[in-house]
């Protein structure tokens, strides 16, 4: 699996209810939600899945970016992701586990 | 027809633009798209707040049923700095270009000539011989059978390959803006260019 970072644009306009659609389709394709703004989400996802999300209605465009580490906030960009990384895979850990263990 | 032949019939010239041409385009569509992702990052901004300031600061204090017990204690004060509109480009996220590096045309064939030549020679002779009381017969017959078989075969298989490696490459130069900094609060104001 080669994660690979994009940014997500919807198509009308940034709405709640979008975002967390697109977020959700996201979720659904195995990528992960490193960021949301108001043009879109900011997420990680297989090369391999990236057509089901860019093709979806509710996306306008979608394109690969790659963090600059000299960036005036990469430093910052970089917490905020991994924050957001891990709060997300210690979803997924729970629910692979199943409820009992 | 022959083996060089069909060695000279293997359209490379035809294959080599082809997929000369394929690559032209797959780069041209990666760049547009390349260049579409840098106007939505110049585009996307958000509020970034550069510092906090969590100062600690000691409250010691003792509970009202132990009076003479002293708790250490602490107040946080936090300073939010104020946030500044900043563009997702100029945070450091930039977006990812692709070059195709390598380009490879391999061409297999296999071709098979096979002759196969048979021939069978069958030759008899029969002598008959009489004699009688005033004379004498004799006969000869012989006979010759030939044949010959001949066969031949060929055939011409190919197949052809084309591979192409991408790899993520640094923007160019021209494409991304540069940063220039002007710190007015130093006093000559101080310029920084970054990319």
């Amino acid at each position: 699996m080669a994660l690979q970072m994009y940014i997500v644009a919807l198509r009308n306009g940034y709405s709640e209810e979008a975002s967390r659609d697109v977020q959700r389709l996201v979720r659904q394709c195995d990528g992960y939600i490193l960021m949301v703004t108001r043009t879109g989400p900011l997420i990680a996802l297989d090369d391999s899945k990236a057509g089901v999300i860019s093709k979806h209605p509710l996306v306008g465009f979608m394109g690969p970016v790659t963090l600059n580490p000299r960036g005036i906030a990469a430093e910052r960009l970089q917490r905020i992701f991994a924050e957001n990384l891990s709060k997300q895979l210690e979803i997924r850990n729970t629910g692979e586990r199943g409820p009992d263990s | 027809m022959g083996v060089g032949q069909d060695l000279l019939n293997v359209p490379f010239p035809k294959m080599i633009y082809d997929m000369a041409m394929a690559i032209a385009k797959g780069q041209l569509a990666l760049d547009k798209s390349s260049v579409n992702t840098l106007k939505i990052l110049a585009n996307t901004k958000f509020d970034y707040i550069p510092e906090i300031t969590e100062t600690l600061t000691p409250r010691p204090f003792s509970p009202p049923s132990k009076p003479d017990v002293t708790i250490t204690g602490v107040d946080v004060h936090t300073d939010i700095s104020p946030s500044a509109k900043l563009t997702l480009l100029q945070a450091g996220i930039v977006p990812t270009f692709y070059q195709f590096t390598e380009s490879i045309i391999e061409v297999k064939m296999s071709i098979s000539s096979k002759t196969e030549t048979s021939s069978s020679l069958d030759v008899g002779v029969e002598v008959t011989a009489s004699a009688d009381f005033l004379f004498g017969s004799a006969s000869v017959s012989s006979h010759v059978n030939y044949s010959t078989a001949s066969k031949y075969s060929y055939s011409v298989d190919g197949s052809s390959l084309l591979r192409t490696t991408l790899k993520p490459a640094p923007p160019p130069q021209r494409i991304m803006p540069r940063f220039i900094t002007v710190n007015a609060l130093e006093s000559p104001p101080k310029i920084t260019f970054s990319e």
